[in-house]
């Protein structure tokens, strides 16, 4: 577990701070995202964790203990952090830039090749094809998965995520979001992930942090609660108009209750879909309600656009309360 | 050309070509051994980096032989006084490339580096030094070719080296000995550029030779 107390940082030369009494707490095998207008401070908030930067006031526990009870690199070493423009080394292949930290742990060869071969498999990246090419031969994309490989390298149990998608396009940024949602599920590790995208922070986090200008922490929750309850104009206007569509998108078609199974020449809706895709499929095709049915194509129940707007009037509804 | 050959077999030819080899070595060293630390020193501060660039750049425009007249009322004569000028000469070339390019490796690199727990000692040794190689290479090779065809004028404040030669010639006004001289400086600055170049090559770590490949694209 990350606990921020009462963390705050001003520049020298600087009378305000850019971030601001920030306290809260990221739990264990989560991604917390920091997501925030430019200029707001979550760079650095995320390095006051590694200790790039000192904090001002306040302090930052990572499993109980304060991060200054071990020098800054040695810390750093225990702490997976891909950084926002990349940084592989130009002049080591693909193989030894994901070795660094390995290496400057002293793993022994065999050790470091076979964690090697298994990080680039992880992040999609033919072992054999890559494994000696150097970093000026591989596309932006390709570069990014490297950092994060890296990244993973020493098998850390925190890390550390500076908009660790932002140089990719957009369909290869859902794509390498999606692997990094099913990669999670299988490494559990605590995260905390930066983007100025709240459409990322709301797929990538269990829990998002939103700050808003000077360092000042707006909303934490989760992102559900946060869509159906923003706590102020600053967060309602973050997350958009259309907040409710978004939380909609976090809905699969299977976590719906469904109608009965209801007489054929309704346009199919897979059951792994999620509510704003389903509900855009039914305007769509014109129709009250569809017929959902599962990858085996075996029919599962009805839903209709009445449901779906009972659900998201519920979500309004407990914002009035 | 007999004559040349007899020039070549002259027993003050090989000593003075002796000599003339050592004063550029041992100048190269102890330039290098000055000029990279002194580089490195500055590095972290780039406004430090630009201010040594900017002086390294006005002391490359004095002529070499305005640092032998400098250096001979202050030393003296003979082979140490040659063996400073000679010094002074090759710093310039080098701490200019050496700061550059120590300046020019990304700081992303270089954050990423230390993002990782790398030390300060790791990120020079292990980063920031073979980036900057082939560019530090290039300085201790102009550095070398220069030191090189200057070691040549040591003769005027005693210092010796095939510049005895070529004064010798002058004096007994002796085409063969002043040609066979001048050719020997020639050949020797163009053996040391082409084998500081192999040198450069070799410390051009593949990576770096791919990425400026895919630049030139
Ligand atoms: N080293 C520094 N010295 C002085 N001010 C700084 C320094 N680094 C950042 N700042 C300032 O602190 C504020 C917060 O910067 P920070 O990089 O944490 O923002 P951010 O939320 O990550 O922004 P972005 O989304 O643009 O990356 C900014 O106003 C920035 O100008
Ligand atoms: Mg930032």
């Amino acid at each position: 577990m990350i606990e921020f107390r009462g963390v705050s940082k001003t520049y020298p030369g600087s009378s305000r701070p850019v971030v601001n009494d920030l306290s809260f707490e990221v739990f264990d095998g989560e991604i917390c995202v920091l997501v925030g207008p430019s200029g707001c401070g979550k760079t650095t908030s995320m390095r006051m964790v590694n200790r790039l930067i000192e904090p001002s006031a306040g302090e930052i526990l990572i499993d109980g203990e304060p991060n200054t009870a071990m020098s800054g690199t040695k810390l750093r070493r225990h702490i997976g952090y891909a950084i926002q423009q990349i940084g592989l080394f130009p002049h080591r292949t693909i193989a030894d830039n994901i070795a660094t930290v390995p290496q400057l742990l002293e793993w022994d060869k065999g050790r470091i090749s076979a964690r090697v071969e298994e990080l680039l498999n992880l992040v999609g990246l033919d072992p054999d094809q890559y494994r000696d090419r150097y970093p000026a031969e591989l596309s932006g994309g390709q570069q990014q998965r490297v950092g994060v490989a890296r990244a993973l390298a020493a098998d850390p149990p925190v890390m550390l995520m500076d908009e660790p998608f932002g140089a990719v396009d957009p369909i290869n940024r859902h794509r390498l979001q999606d692997e990094f949602l099913r990669i999670q599920g299988e490494i559990k590790k605590t995260i905390i992930f930066v983007t100025h995208d709240i459409d990322e922070a709301i797929k990538m986090g269990d829990r998002i942090a939103i700050l808003q200008e000077g360092g000042i922490l707006a909303q934490y929750d989760t992102p559900e609660n946060i869509l159906a309850s923003p706590n102020s104009e600053f967060v309602s206007s973050f997350v958009g108009a259309d907040r409710v569509l978004k939380r909609l998108s976090l809905l699969r078609v299977s976590d719906v209750e469904l109608g009965p199974p209801n007489g054929d020449g309704l346009p199919r809706l897979s059951e792994r879909m999620n509510l704003k895709d389903a509900l855009s499929e039914l305007i769509g095709a014109g129709v009250e309600r569809g017929s959902v049915v599962s990858d085996k194509d075996a029919v599962r129940g009805t839903l209709s656009i009445e449901t779906i707007q009972r659900l998201s009037h519920g979500a309004e509804q407990a914002r009035g309360e | 050309m007999n004559s040349l050959l007899e020039v070549f077999q002259r027993p003050d030819f090989l000593s003075q070509l002796v000599v003339h080899v050592e004063l550029s070595v041992v100048a190269l060293l102890i330039g290098v051994a000055i000029a990279l630390p002194a580089a490195i020193a500055v590095s972290r501060s780039p406004l430090a980096s630009t201010i040594v660039i900017n002086i390294a750049n006005t002391g490359r425009a004095v002529p070499s032989l305005a640092i032998l007249a400098l250096v001979f009322p202050l030393l003296g004569f003979g082979f140490a006084p040659s063996l400073v000028a000679l010094v002074l000469l090759a710093i310039p070339p080098i701490l200019i490339n050496a700061s550059t390019g120590l300046m020019q490796v990304s700081p992303q690199v270089i954050d990423a580096a230390r993002g990782m727990g790398l030390s300060d000692g790791q990120i020079l040794g292990r980063i920031k030094l073979p980036i900057a190689a082939p560019v530090i290479f290039a300085g201790i090779r102009t550095s070398a070719v220069q030191v090189v065809a200057s070691a040549t004028l040591a003769t005027f404040i005693g210092g010796g080296g095939l510049g005895e030669l070529i004064v010798l010639g002058f004096q007994r006004n002796d085409l063969a000995i002043q040609i066979g001289g001048s050719l020997t400086v020639a050949m020797l600055a163009i053996i040391t550029e082409v084998s500081f170049g192999a040198l450069e090559r070799t410390f051009t770590p593949k990576g770096l030779r791919i990425a400026r490949k895919h630049r030139g694209k």
